[in-house]
Order: structure tokens, then sequence, then C-alpha cells
């Protein structure tokens, strides 16, 4: 009998790529997050994303195959680089119930990522994630559940 | 036009039997392949030029692009195999997605892939695509519950349109295009450059004219004098190497002996320092010591102490006028398999000395890993009163002498006299000589007894050369 991947949460930020005004910025990242509910629902992921001008923090959970291949399509975007991923763990997921909460855009000092590179520690990604995570939460908690 | 897949299906080479083409694993292009649809590429835009020759502005321009993975054994041997599988066939993906239809990726075996990049291609969209793709391929994995992380050096060359270039020339520019991307320090890309394949064929020139000097007997040993502080005495000479070319003339080691360590020779031109040495050394009066560096190399392959045994017993050199230097990397390259043939050096009665101390490490650790009987200071302390002194006195302490190296001026010579160094080597006492003027240097020693601050005859030829003397 073939055993079920274990529910894993993943934790990565990137650079934002995406160019032009606040307005077709957030445009764009409508888009983005159009499709990729979209492809979560069909591939029983969750998460959540924020961005600003910066960069982008998002979260995936669900089966590690489905985060695995979700997160590989992700990659392959070129509206973003520079990836670090911060957390690959087995967890609970915290945002079971949006396919993809949207945090919004967050021109925060507590958002700034950018000087992570993948040759960071364990323990400055480790604390990074965690900070991440907590922004998630912070931000998704205020916004409307209809989005999801 | 519909073109016909000539080879679109070969035959397997196991079975006879036919099979879908391409590489297996990723579902790319294999090396063949890839040089069937280059070739085809460059004989249509051919056929084109000859049709229309007076097009002046052709269009066709396109590129290859040699892409290696960095890292990726690393990824290989810590994952598994299996991995490594996975984390290639997510590259090709990742390749294969950042490119248009008409292009062509290929996998052209283990970790090397190629991408060719179809008409209209200029040398900024070619610029443009190699940094997406070291940018892509450098994001994180995700692989069996594990992130993985690689880099990627790209080498691309053009052939631009309306310009004509063989399939294998192509090839071979996108190759030293890479060869640029890695020895600039990996995960970059670099595009052809003439002065590339200049440098390229220097190299490749240097390479084999490096290969035959010890056979045509181009290398020479100089000698540079010691002398002991508290005698004004000479003791010994350390013996340099030099490479004389008939073409080249005198090149300094700076520029060969990197590149002799590259391509392994040092241990046989070590053999033939150590037995040059001791042949030259068994006829100066007065016997002085001869001072002879061993490479890192040479404690590898297991020869060092016979070879230097059967030295000392074809010259009939006494061991004890034998020195040996070794530098501080070389033992920690080498550890305990150093510190044995050290041990049995030492046996046999030779002098062994730390060289060039002050740069590597510097570890107390490594000082104490063996009984020397001499520690160098390196040159670049000459200067350093502070530095010597503090040497001099550990030295002191363990029962060691103390050379200081790359001496110069009086001032220098009498301030690390003041701070304890016990012997002194360097331009202001003698600049290396060749093995014939050894003897007259002997001599000129004897006479006015080496006093420092009433420098040698000699020694004030214009050193403007003052580049680190160091020998195989």
């Amino acid at each position: 009998m073939k055993k079920t991947p274990p529910l894993v949460r993943l934790v990565y930020v990137s650079r934002n790529r995406l160019s032009g005004d606040a307005a077709t910025m957030e445009r764009e990242v409508a888009n983005i997050l159009a499709v990729s509910r979209r492809n979560n629902v069909r591939a029983g992921v969750t998460g959540a994303l924020l961005f600003n001008a910066d960069c982008f923090a998002q979260t995936l959970e669900g089966r590690r195959d489905a985060v695995e291949a979700v997160f590989e399509r992700i990659q392959c975007d070129p509206r973003h680089s520079d990836t670090v991923v911060l957390q690959l763990e087995q967890a609970v997921p915290a945002f079971a119930d949006w396919s993809m909460a949207y945090g919004g855009r967050l021109d925060d000092e507590r958002a700034r990522f950018d000087r992570l590179s993948n040759d960071a520690d364990q323990a400055t990604r480790g604390a990074a994630a965690d900070s991440v995570l907590a922004l998630l939460r912070s931000v998704v908690s205020r916004a409307l559940p209809a989005l999801g | 036009m519909k073109t016909t897949a000539v080879h679109s299906h070969r035959l397997c080479a196991h079975c006879g039997s036919e099979r879908a083409p391409g590489d297996v694993l990723t579902g790319l292009a294999d090396r063949a392949m890839f040089a069937d649809r280059l070739a085809a590429s460059l004989s249509r835009r051919r056929g084109r030029s000859r049709r229309r020759p007076a097009a002046a502005e052709q269009p066709g321009g396109l590129a290859v692009l040699l892409i290696d993975l960095d890292r990726f054994k690393a990824v290989n041997d810590t994952l598994g195999h299996a991995a490594g599988d996975a984390l290639l066939r997510a590259v090709a993906k990742r390749l294969r997605g950042a490119l248009r239809a008409e292009d062509i990726a290929a996998r052209l075996g283990g970790d090397e892939f190629a991408v060719l990049l179809a008409p209209p291609t200029t040398a900024e969209s070619t610029a443009a695509i190699a940094e997406r793709l070291v940018e892509m391929l450098s994001r994180p994995y995700l692989i069996d519950g594990g992130v993985a992380t690689v880099g990627a050096s790209v080498g691309a060359a053009l052939c631009p349109g309306g310009g004509e270039v063989e399939a294998e020339l192509l090839l071979r520019r996108a190759d030293m295009a890479m060869y640029q991307a890695k020895n600039d320090g990996r995960g970059r890309y670099r595009l052809f450059e003439p002065a590339m394949q200049e440098r390229a064929e220097a190299r490749r020139k240097l390479e084999a004219d490096l290969r035959a000097a010890l056979a045509l007997g181009q290398f020479e040993l100089h000698y540079q004098p010691q002398i002991n502080l508290a005698t004004h005495r000479l003791t010994g000479f350390e013996a340099l190497l030099r490479w004389r070319h008939p073409l080249r003339g005198m090149v300094p080691a700076d520029s060969f002996i990197a590149l002799a360590e590259e391509l392994h020779l040092l241990p046989t031109i070590g053999e033939w320092v150590v037995r040059t040495a001791c042949t030259d050394a068994i006829g100066w009066p007065g016997a002085p010591t001869v001072a002879v560096n061993v490479a890192a190399q040479q404690f590898q392959n297991g020869w060092l102490v016979p070879s230097i045994a059967a030295a000392l017993q074809a010259s009939g050199l006494p061991a004890a006028r034998l020195e040996l230097e070794v530098t501080e990397s070389a033992l920690l390259h080498n550890g305990s398999v150093a510190i044995e043939q050290l041990m049995a050096l030492k046996a046999l009665g030779v002098t062994i000395s730390l060289d060039d101390f002050g740069t590597g490490y510097s570890s107390l650790t490594q000082l104490r890993s063996f009984a020397f009987d001499r520690v160098k200071i390196d040159r670049s302390f000459a200067s350093d009163p502070a530095v010597a002194r503090a040497v001099a006195a550990l030295g002191a302490s363990l029962g060691m002498r103390t050379t200081a190296e790359g001496v110069e001026t009086a001032e220098q010579l009498n301030r690390l006299r003041a701070e304890g160094c016990t012997d002194a080597q360097g331009f202001l006492l003698s600049r290396p000589v060749p093995a014939a003027d050894v003897v007259g240097v002997i001599d000129r020693f004897a006479i006015d007894g080496g006093v420092p601050g009433a420098p040698i005859p000699n020694f004030h030829e214009k050193s403007g050369t003052r580049k680190r003397e160091r020998a195989a």
C-alpha cells in the first residue's frame, strides 16, 4: 500500500520583478492570485501571499508532493526572482480555509526580506520564517474571509 | 516547408530496435540530436544567404548556450542519485519553460545542458536569456522533502545574422565562454569574445611548452644565499626554480608554478629539483646547506621519501646539508600523511623548515604539529618588527631557527636581527644566482663576511622585479 505523503508547510520569499505603478502592480498580483487559487484548489494546496515593492512572501501548505509541484511551477515564473526558502517542514495547515489568502500590499519594515540569501544559516532562516508566518497570519485575520 | 527529421529515429545501441530519440531522463534532446539540429540550422542559414547574397542586414542570428550546474555533485552526494535525477528533470523543465517553442534544449550528459536559440537572436537577446537562465536555475528545488540549491554557469556564442560559423567552432566558442564564466567565479554567464580565444590558445601553448620543459632541459636552479645574523657568515642557499624558454625567455615562477600544479607536474619537477640541487651542492666549498621547496602534491604519491633518499645517495650529499621547505598549506592539505613523511625524512638526517610563515593560517597547532628545525617568516613581514619579534620568540622557545625572508634594506636587516631573527635571506644580501656563480658568491662572502650595512658588491643590481621567488 502506498503511503500518503505527509502534510508540509513551505515558507519562502522572493524578489518582486513586477514593474509599473502601484495600480498596475495590484492588477498583476490580482491575476497571479486568480491563477494560483484555481491551481491550488485543484492541487489541494492552501496558503497565503503578500507583497510589497521589493518582494513576495508566500506560504504553501498541503501534501508534500502537491506543494513541491506548485512551488516548482512558481519557480518558472519570471515575475519574481532570487527565491529563498525559509522553511519546509511537516505542519498542520494554518491557512486551511484559503486556497490562497491575500495579505495585500504591505510597504512596511516588517516585510523587508531582501537581504536574505540562500546562504543564510538555519537560525536566520528559521527566525525569518516565523516572522513571515506571523505577518501572514496577522494580515489575513484582518482581511475579509470572502476572498477564499 | 515541412522539414523531415532524418535522424528522428535512431537505433538503440543495446537492443538494436528503434527507440524514441533524446535524453531519456529529462525528455530533452540528447547530444547527438543537438548536434544534428545545430548543423541543420546553420546549413539552412547558409542556403538562404547564398540565395540572397545582396542582403546586407540578414536577421537570422542564432546562438548556442552551454550550461553547467554548479555544486550538482554535492546534491547527488548528500541527497542521493534519485534526488539528483529529480533535480535534473526539474532543471530541464525550467529550461524548457524559459525558451521559445522553436529553441532547442538538450542535456549533453551528466549536469551539462545546452540551448540553441533559434533565429532571430541577437547578442542582446542572448545575454538576456542567459542571465535569466542563471537566475532561474539557481532558485531552490524541493525534492523528496528537502531543499536543494545548485548554481548555473553559462557560456554563450553567437552566430550573427549574415555570418557563417561552423557548428563545431560555435560549440568551442561557447565552451571558452563557459570556461571564462567558471573562472570568473561561476553562477554567471559570459558571451564569447575573440579575446577568450586568444587567451585559450595562449594557455594551451603554455601548457604544451610546460609539459615539454623538463624533457627539453629548460628548467634551471638559481640559488639565493642565506646568512647567519650572529656570525654574518653564509650558511646555505635556497634553490629556486627557473624556466628558460627559447622564445619566452626567463618565465617568472609566478606564471608557471600554479599551472604546473594544475597539470600535476609538480611531483616530477620536484624530483628533478631535489636531484639537481644535491648534485650542484656537492661541489660547493665550505659545505653550505641547500634548501629545496616541497610542494603539496609531492606528499600525495608516496614517492617523496624514496626519491629524496635516492637523490642523496646518488649525489653523495650528506643528509644534514639538505633542507626541505614546506608550506603550511601543504601540511594542511595532506594532514598526517605529510607529517609521517616529514618524520621519515628527518630520520634520514634531512632538516625541515616551515616556509612562508604568516601568510596562511599561521596556526600554533601547525607550528607544533612537527618538530621543525626552522621557521621562515614570509617576505611580506620584512618591515614588520612586531611580527618578526613574535615569531622569533616563538621559534626560540620551540628550539627552531628563524629566518627572515625578503630582506631588501640594511635598516630591515638590523631591525630583524634586533628582534631576534637568527638568519636572513633577500636581495640586500644577494639576488638568486645561477648555479655557475655560486662559488663566486661563496668566495665573496668569505672575504667581506657579508657585513650588512656594507652591502655586498653586485647587490645593487636593479631589483625592479621583486616578485615572489617560489620554487616547486
